[in-house]
């Protein structure tokens, strides 16, 4: 089944669902769309520092010899090797994540498994390291006790779900 | 980070001195940057879509009738010591703003439902039960719309850009349940490990 209804039908009911709280959908929109563009630009001289180094890797051959160094291990979960990189940055970094998919989407195709199962990765997780450190640090906490060991098995076990959807 | 990629940079320059790919290398060095640049400049437009949505979103007042429906559940499954109640509000605010991918929105909730909790249950820097399943919900992700992914899919070309959506919506699911379940057990047992050590001491 297509799910190129989700879009539209998410448009039609924000807009009618905005229109009966009297809001000024134009304006908000430009607000957030500001937002969006706003963090993009945040985001590119992350992007630009992962993605030199995953090409540096990758135009050298050391990124195949790291997945093929990984694929045991990830096979045994259900992975391709090409989702090495995605999988190892995926909790330290949402940028440096992202640059890995889209390598893999521009390397192995976006309709191939590898793609689906990295964008299917990458979007049910989140960066655990860093939120880890952030409320953790915040909040005072220098014990975390079973915080983080509990965090990065279900982080595993949102990839094993994800080998087993796609 | 730094540590990962200075690896990554070393990595891959001694492997190209050792395997003679030095040229490739040098193009590598030079037109990495410019994939981010072209990424950025084509995710731009559904970044500037998503963002308009979440606007409207944001704007109907659709964040905070989420926190409020949210309120009975997560009061159902946070055993707060006595004091981390007050956190209850914040911590709804920061799952709603989350579960809509309102990032901006969710990490300063967020903070301020862990110092209140911190304040009420931490014991010299000791996480408490309630803080450390909060902190695991928020690592699993409880996002509804992988917006980032369906726009990154759809600037590589992608048939049908948002066919990962129910398989990503399901594969959060399972990590976020595994967190919840895995949170109690390991509740329960430092909690009667630590009883028995009071009773044995």
């Amino acid at each position: 089944m297509s799910a190129s209804f989700l879009l539209p039908a998410l448009v039609l009911l924000c807009v009618l669902g905005a229109l009966r709280a009297r809001l000024d959908v134009y304006s908000a929109f430009v607000r957030g769309a500001k937002e969006g563009l706003l963090t993009l630009v945040g985001m590119a001289p992350y992007l630009a520092a992962i993605l030199t180094a995953v090409a540096l890797l990758r135009e050298t051959g050391a990124l195949m010899r790291l997945e093929g160094l990984l694929a045991p291990l990830l096979a045994a979960m259900g992975l391709p090797g090409e989702a090495a990189p995605v999988v190892i940055l995926r909790p330290l970094s949402g940028s440096a994540a992202l640059a890995a998919v889209s390598d893999v989407l521009s390397t192995a195709g976006a309709d191939s498994r590898a793609g689906r199962l990295c964008c299917v990765i990458s979007g049910a997780s989140e960066t655990v390291f860093f939120t880890g450190s952030l409320y953790l640090g915040t909040a005072g906490v220098t014990r975390s006790r079973y915080a983080v060991p509990v965090a990065l098995l279900s982080y595993l076990a949102g990839v094993i779900a994800a080998a087993g959807l796609v | 980070m730094n540590a990962i990629f200075c690896v990554m940079l070393l990595l891959g320059v001694i492997g190209a001195a050792a395997t003679g790919r030095v040229e490739e290398a040098q193009q590598a060095l030079l037109c990495g940057g410019s994939e981010a640049v072209t990424l950025c400049v084509n995710l731009a437009g559904a970044y500037a879509f998503f963002g308009g949505l979440l606007g409207v979103l944001r704007e109907s007042g659709m964040e905070t009738a989420l926190a409020a429906a949210l309120r009975r559940p997560v009061q159902r499954l946070f055993r707060f010591e006595l004091g981390e109640e007050r956190a209850l509000g914040d911590i709804c605010v920061n799952l709603a703003a989350n579960m809509l991918g309102m990032g901006g929105a969710a990490t300063p909730a967020g903070l301020a439902a862990m110092r209140t909790m911190a304040q009420a249950g931490c014991r010299e820097g000791r996480a408490s039960h309630a803080m450390i399943l909060f902190l695991v919900i928020n690592t699993t992700s409880v996002q509804l719309l992988p917006t980032t992914m369906i726009a990154l899919r759809a600037q590589a070309g992608a048939r049908d850009p948002a066919d990962i959506v129910l398989p990503t919506l399901i594969a959060t699911a399972v990590s976020t349940l595994c967190g919840i379940v895995l949170c109690r057990l390991c509740a329960g047992w430092t909690d009667r490990r630590a009883r028995e050590r009071r009773r044995g001491g």
